[in-house]
């Protein structure tokens, strides 16, 4: 084998791959701690669709942000908000990134430009539209990003937001995860315009589809999508068409599922096999070098989840801390 | 009962060119306005039943919910069947509605998309004349044609107004060999080879990722990559032949440029190639690839990756397979007297 094909330098693809494998295994072992009734709240798990969520953030620095959605912990592990406090923020207890009051659906950490998960679907696109009004005004060259789900993509606010961001042109870019399902309803019953680039395109933006489960046709994809946004482009929208292993949410019996649909998916739209495949066959980055990932990635959750259990709860006294109105 | 069969790719002209180059994005509710307009001119010209490839893209949806409101006065439409297939919403659906539409014994299949979505109904059914309508990015096979017009001539055809010989025309394609054999594929227009090795956005263009470009046909009205060879050296649809093109590179590279030539590689990207050498490519003559490890663009898209001393070669076949010639089919109808009808209803 001769050279490196990739758009990435090895150091890249091997962080690339650190990243997608440190959001499967975080979301795994949150499917197992919360079987046995060890998190409160709820969790949506992203596990399966990690090539979208680092294809695009991987390519983000600090001053560019994120708006996420219900379905957030890979897009804080892709943004570089660390993993150790996010086992804290989940498991409800102090030293989480936002001090164990936010939960799962409220994690967020503005220092890397992580602007939150959302419980309210649809929310996070205004948001966006915000973060993109201030980096116009900075002139830095930052962009936001609103990730979205399919089923949210129907919410008023995102088509709202597709609007503001038309006629304001802001460096915005609205990905919309497309995992064929919002929550249980499948996409065909509960979709009206069928493709999400149709939907930019009535209000004048530029829409494109991947295969949110190649990490290398989302990378370059969201590569071209941000050029164009921080050099004045305006906003785009981005579709990815992926799969999400688990249901809806952690409890969820998918009975709306096929038979053997999440077999076959983990079988062959596994983006961290197909990634490893092309890395490997291509003779750039050996089976070993991503087993000691591999192997680095599970001491690291191993050592949350046991720093989590072993964290303090928040006090009675933190309930009027980290918010607007002194106490 | 006169049948054809309609191939409706519900995700062609979404890829990165929307980005890059403005290329235009044919929404879901119009590919469907142009179903629904072969579907009621075939059938004005006597086809009787349409098997519809299904999809979760929305053609079907879409489709369902003009079909459920009925005939109207200005509308009447043949039996709309679909094929019993459970979508996977990739190119391995027109795989397999290209071959059930040959076992249930189609007169011709009716495709709209790209040039990609046509060779995909090629590639498994080189014996079905098809009748294409673009609906894709920056096609070369397609014509942009009105889909009732298509529907007309495709019923001529269908219905026995026309035999083979008057409505048929035959076409040209490349046969991709890597390695002997061990992969396979064909293309419609171009073989592109790239410097690129992965296959990311699917879409070429950079003209400096580009090696060699072999052609079934050139016209120099074409955008895409065929265009290059269209404005070295046109060759025609239906000429013998087709051309090679050996992109060039820096003067002490193997295949130094001659000329850098201004040609329309996208929709609205009008850009410098530089070119080696061009020349005539004979049918049944295989080409073997220079490039040493690259990507075999079909029709435009990245396709097959090939690793240095991978044997990559390629061959122009004639006569390859059958498509619906609209305008030869609309001129006989015409001079034929075919669409007359008495005076008196």
């Amino acid at each position: 084998m001769a050279g490196n094909p990739f758009p990435l330098e090895k150091p890249a693809l091997l962080e690339a791959y650190r990243r997608m494998r440190t959001i499967r295994e975080f979301e795994e072992r949150l499917h197992v701690d919360f079987s046995r009734g060890d998190i409160p709240g709820f969790v949506h798990l992203y596990a399966g669709e990690e090539a979208a969520g680092v294809g695009i953030i991987g390519q983000l620095g600090d001053g560019d942000r994120i708006a996420s959605t219900h379905r957030g912990h890979g897009h804080c592990i892709a943004k570089g908000v660390d993993p150790l406090a996010m086992m804290k923020e989940i498991y409800g207890k102090k030293g989480g990134s936002c001090g164990g009051k936010g939960g799962s659906m409220h994690i967020a950490d503005l220092s890397k430009g992580m602007m939150g998960a959302n419980g309210i679907l649809g929310a996070g696109a205004p948001l966006a539209c915000g973060a993109g009004l201030a980096a116009k005004y900075r002139k830095k060259g930052e962009v936001a990003i609103s990730f979205v789900g399919d089923g949210a993509s129907n919410q008023g606010t995102f088509l709202e937001s597709l609007n503001l961001a038309a006629v304001w042109n802001l460096p915005v870019i609205f990905v919309v995860e497309n995992n064929g399902y919002a929550e249980s309803t499948s996409r065909d019953y509960g979709v009206a315009v069928d493709s999400y680039v149709d939907r930019a395109a009535g209000f004048g933006l530029p829409g494109v589809t991947v295969d949110g489960t190649d990490f290398f046709a989302v990378h370059e994809a969201a590569g071209e999508i941000l050029q164009r946004a921080r050099s004045g482009g305006g906003p785009a929208l981005l579709e990815c068409k992926m799969v999400r292993f688990h249901g809806h949410f952690e409890g969820d019996a998918q009975t709306y599922r096929a038979s053997g649909e999440i077999d076959d998916i983990r079988a062959n739209q596994d983006c961290l096999k197909k990634f490893a495949a092309a890395v490997t066959g291509a003779g750039v980055i050996t089976a070993g070098e991503l087993a000691a990932i591999d192997r680095e990635v599970l001491d690291l959750i191993e050592r949350a989840v046991a720093e989590a259990k072993a964290a303090p709860l928040p006090t009675a006294a933190d309930l009027t801390t980290d918010v607007y109105v002194s106490y | 009962m006169t049948t054809i069969g309609l191939i409706a790719n519900p995700v062609s002209a979404r890829d990165i060119r929307r980005i890059i180059a403005n290329a235009s994005n044919l929404q879901i509710a119009d590919r469907v306005n142009i179903v629904m307009r072969v579907l009621t001119a075939a059938h004005s010209l006597g086809v009787e039943r349409v098997l519809v490839m299904p999809d979760n893209g929305g053609i079907r949806a879409l489709l369902q919910r003009h079909l459920s409101r009925g005939h109207s006065q200005h509308q009447r439409w043949p039996l709309v069947e679909y094929l019993d297939m459970e979508p996977t919403s990739t190119v391995d659906d027109t795989f397999l509605a290209a071959r059930l539409m040959r076992g249930a014994g189609v007169a011709a299949i009716v495709v709209l998309g790209g040039d990609g979505t046509h060779r995909a109904v090629v590639r498994e059914c080189r014996d079905i004349p098809i009748a294409g309508l673009s609906t894709g990015t920056n096609n070369a096979f397609p014509e942009m044609r009105e889909s009732t017009i298509t529907g007309m001539a495709v019923a001529l055809y269908a219905s026995g107004r026309l035999s083979a010989a008057q409505a048929l025309a035959p076409n040209k394609l490349l046969e991709i060999s890597i390695n002997g054999g061990a992969q396979s594929d064909i293309a419609l227009v171009d073989a592109v080879i790239s410097t690129d090795r992965y296959i990311g956005a699917r879409a070429l263009w950079k003209p400096e990722a580009l090696s060699a470009a072999y052609l079934t046909f050139a016209d120099p009205q074409a955008i895409g990559l065929s265009a290059i060879g269209g404005l070295l050296q046109p060759v025609g649809r239906r000429d013998p032949g087709g051309l090679a093109v050996q992109l060039g590179h820096g003067a002490h590279s193997a295949h130094p440029a001659t000329l850098r030539l201004l040609a329309p590689i996208a929709p609205g990207m009008v850009r410098p190639v530089a070119i080696a050498h061009w020349q005539a490519m004979p049918a049944d003559q295989p080409f073997t690839v220079a490039q040493q490890g690259g990507v075999v663009a079909l029709d435009g898209e990245r396709e097959l990756a090939f690793d240095p001393g991978d044997r990559v070669q390629i061959t122009l076949r004639e006569n390859a397979f059958p498509t619906v010639d609209v305008a030869r089919c609309m001129q006989i109808a015409a001079c034929d007297g075919l669409l007359r009808l008495p005076s008196t209803p």
